[in-house]
């Protein structure tokens, strides 16, 4: 039908869209009635729940989340390295590896960070 | 004539970025600015930065809306929810008319002196492997001091985050 | 008023006739689409559980038709008249919008991964990073549900499983530069081909390697498992989820399976290569059913990792390695093996 690519891509995601949400709708018309406190309380394995759930649990593994944001973002880079490599002489790509060592030094400091739960 | 992907697309930026704003919830706010920086990685592709594209999903949506969230869940001890909003007052709302103002202005002149051309510009794509060719040698000092500025924010940032607990004399942390 | 109706009615008539039966629809929605994923994402669950119970000794479903192949169909069927509990503290649009969504991205990646020559839905010339960028919205999706459900389970779960899946997105992308740098694009029909005379798994081993571990913990499968361990998290970020959102979550689940091992074939294992007597796509699902075989296999064998080993094992060993792959292809481009695999 001449589309192009993106297009298929949008009709594929419209098609299973259409397939699934009369799914959910109809889950949603089979939904609980009426408020019961026991069941509708969160699960913990028969026991009433105290507590905010929603609490600083995993505070001491931002820094690989950082680290993850920087290394997207050089991983466009490298990207576009690979495929240039081969036109590319090889002195120009060994400059890339440069590239990537640059990073090793505050990859190595978030691991350590991230070691020590007193730090947050 | 403006096609239908193009309002589609900005419609989604905007009716996004609105809601984003006037969100209850934190946390709809940041699925909102998802939804919008989709909405932009969209455009990126119908202007043909298809690469450009994938990247603005996985850097933004995928990772800095990520921390947005992890944020937002993680240091906010309340519920997140906005407690209060009052209608803007007297300065307020002058202060909306002068904007508005503004803006029609700026548009006004933007419709009036930017040439609009008849046919669509053909799409200035780089071709990616000519753009790796780039950064190795026209850019490569550049990338290269890009990579220690990445690196100097990233230490800079942890150091500043980490909460540095007093020790007790007899050398266990606080 | 009828009759000036008919002549409308009959070219909406024509074309939808011309549009379903096109090969762009057929192509989408049956097979390499929609139908094929579906179904093969059912059939890995029954697969699963047949490979699971022989290792355990067990037989497995049994009853639900030949040799319980229907007990998927069985199950989707059974949660979909389950009640949908949603609990008082739990955002339930949210629940549910996630669940929709966890859907769509898990079919997205199918669009591009080539099943025959010429038989792909979408054939993107960034097809490799369109894939990795749909993988790296899968975290974001699972946090909302975890935080959503407001069940400690839950959003632990969901804590968890973000920093695993974050964790090893990085050594999946550094894996496969070895590739791109051998092939020079990122289209996922002209790899195929470059595997025509010899199988990537072959020169990049380590980035094979790397890649499979990376495959095992964003599908969050054993030894990674940990945010649906269930001694420990109950059910990890799907917890508090229930009758249909449940379904669409755990149906996502084997679907992002069916994917990932798709594009380990189509990445690795030369996608539909293979001798004539089977055509393309057979071969291709016929590979993609072995990679899973074998993930199902390692679920069965071996224990779980512990979470803080799993985050710095992914962070520093399988960058480690994945930097090495990238090395070593250098290497065995600058000797000038480049060219076996030059389209």
């Amino acid at each position: 039908m001449g589309l192009d690519a993106w297009s298929l891509v949008a009709i594929f995601e419209i098609v299973i869209f259409l397939v699934t949400f009369p799914l959910l709708v109809f889950g949603w018309l089979m939904r609980a009635r009426g408020r019961n406190p026991i069941r509708d309380a969160p699960f913990e394995s028969g026991q009433t729940h105290l507590g905010e759930a929603r609490q600083r649990y995993m505070m001491q593994y931002y820094p690989y989340l950082i680290m993850f944001i920087v290394f997207d973002v050089i991983a466009m880079f490298l990207f576009t390295w690979g495929l240039a490599f081969s036109s590319v002489p090889m002195a120009r790509n060994y400059l890339f590896l440069v590239f990537i060592a640059v990073l090793v030094a505050p990859l190595a400091y978030a691991m350590y960070l991230s070691g020590k739960r007193e730090f947050w | 004539m403006p096609d239908i992907a193009f309002l589609a697309l900005s419609g989604l930026v905007i009716v996004s970025a609105i809601f984003a704003l006037e969100a209850r919830e934190l946390i709809y706010g940041a699925v909102g600015l998802a939804f919008s920086l989709i909405g932009v990685a969209g455009l990126f592709i119908l202007l043909g930065a298809e690469y450009l594209a994938m990247f603005q999903i996985s850097v933004y949506v995928g990772a800095v809306v990520v921390l947005i969230l992890f944020t937002i869940m993680l240091v906010r001890r309340e519920s997140g929810r906005i407690v209060e909003e009052e209608e803007p007052g007297r300065l307020g709302r002058a202060g909306i008319l002068v904007a508005g103002l503004i803006a029609l202005a700026v548009a006004g002149a933007i419709v009036i002196l930017v040439p609009i051309s008849p046919e669509a510009p053909e799409f200035y794509g780089v071709p990616l492997p000519e753009l790796g060719r780039d950064l190795a040698s026209s850019y490569a000092v550049p990338l290269v001091i890009l990579g220690l500025v990445i690196g100097a924010t990233v230490i800079g940032g942890l150091t500043l985050a980490k909460v540095e607990r007093e020790k007790k004399p007899n050398g266990t942390t606080q | 008023m009828w009759l000036q109706a008919l002549p409308a009615l009959q070219e909406i008539l024509n074309l939808a006739l011309r549009i379903i039966t096109s090969r762009t629809f057929l192509e989408i929605v049956f097979f390499p689409g929609f139908l094929n994923v579906m179904l093969s994402a059912a059939f890995l669950v029954w697969l699963e559980r047949k490979v699971i119970a022989r290792i355990q000794l067990r037989i497995g479903p049994l009853y639900a038709g030949l040799s319980g192949i229907l007990q998927p169909i069985a199950d989707g069927v059974k949660l979909m008249f389950k009640e949908m509990i949603l609990p008082e503290l739990a955002d339930a649009k949210l629940l549910m919008l996630c669940a929709l969504g966890l859907m769509m991205l898990a079919f997205a990646p199918a669009a591009a991964i080539p099943f025959g020559e010429g038989l792909v839905i979408a054939n993107m010339d960034v097809g490799l990073v369109y894939v990795f960028a749909v993988m790296s919205l899968f975290p974001s999706v699972i946090l909302l549900i975890g935080w959503g459900s407001n069940s400690k389970y839950s959003f632990l779960g969901g804590l968890r499983s973000l920093f695993q899946q974050v964790a090893y997105e990085i050594p999946m992308w550094l894996s496969v530069l070895g590739i791109v740098m051998l092939t020079g694009t990122l289209n996922l029909t002209k790899i195929v081909e470059a595997q025509q005379r010899l199988w990537f798994v072959v020169p990049q081993v380590l980035g094979f390697a790397v890649f499979f571990t990376v495959a095992l913990a964003e599908l969050e499968r054993t030894p990674f498992d940990l945010p649906e361990a269930e001694t420990e998290l109950v059910m990890g970020w799907m917890t508090e989820l229930s009758g249909v959102p449940f379904m669409l979550g755990f149906l996502a689940m084997y679907t992002k399976l069916y994917v990932m091992s798709a594009l380990i074939t189509t990445l690795f294992l030369g996608g539909w290569s293979g001798p004539g007597f089977l055509p393309q796509p057979v071969w291709v699902v016929l590979k993609t059913f072995i990679v899973a075989s074998v993930v199902f296999v390692i679920r069965g064998t071996f224990p779980r990792v512990r979470v803080d080993i799993l985050l710095r094992t992914g962070w520093t060993r399988l960058l480690v390695l994945a930097f090495a792959n990238i090395f070593v292809t250098v290497a065995l481009m600058s000797i000038g093996l480049g060219s076996v695999w030059r389209i």
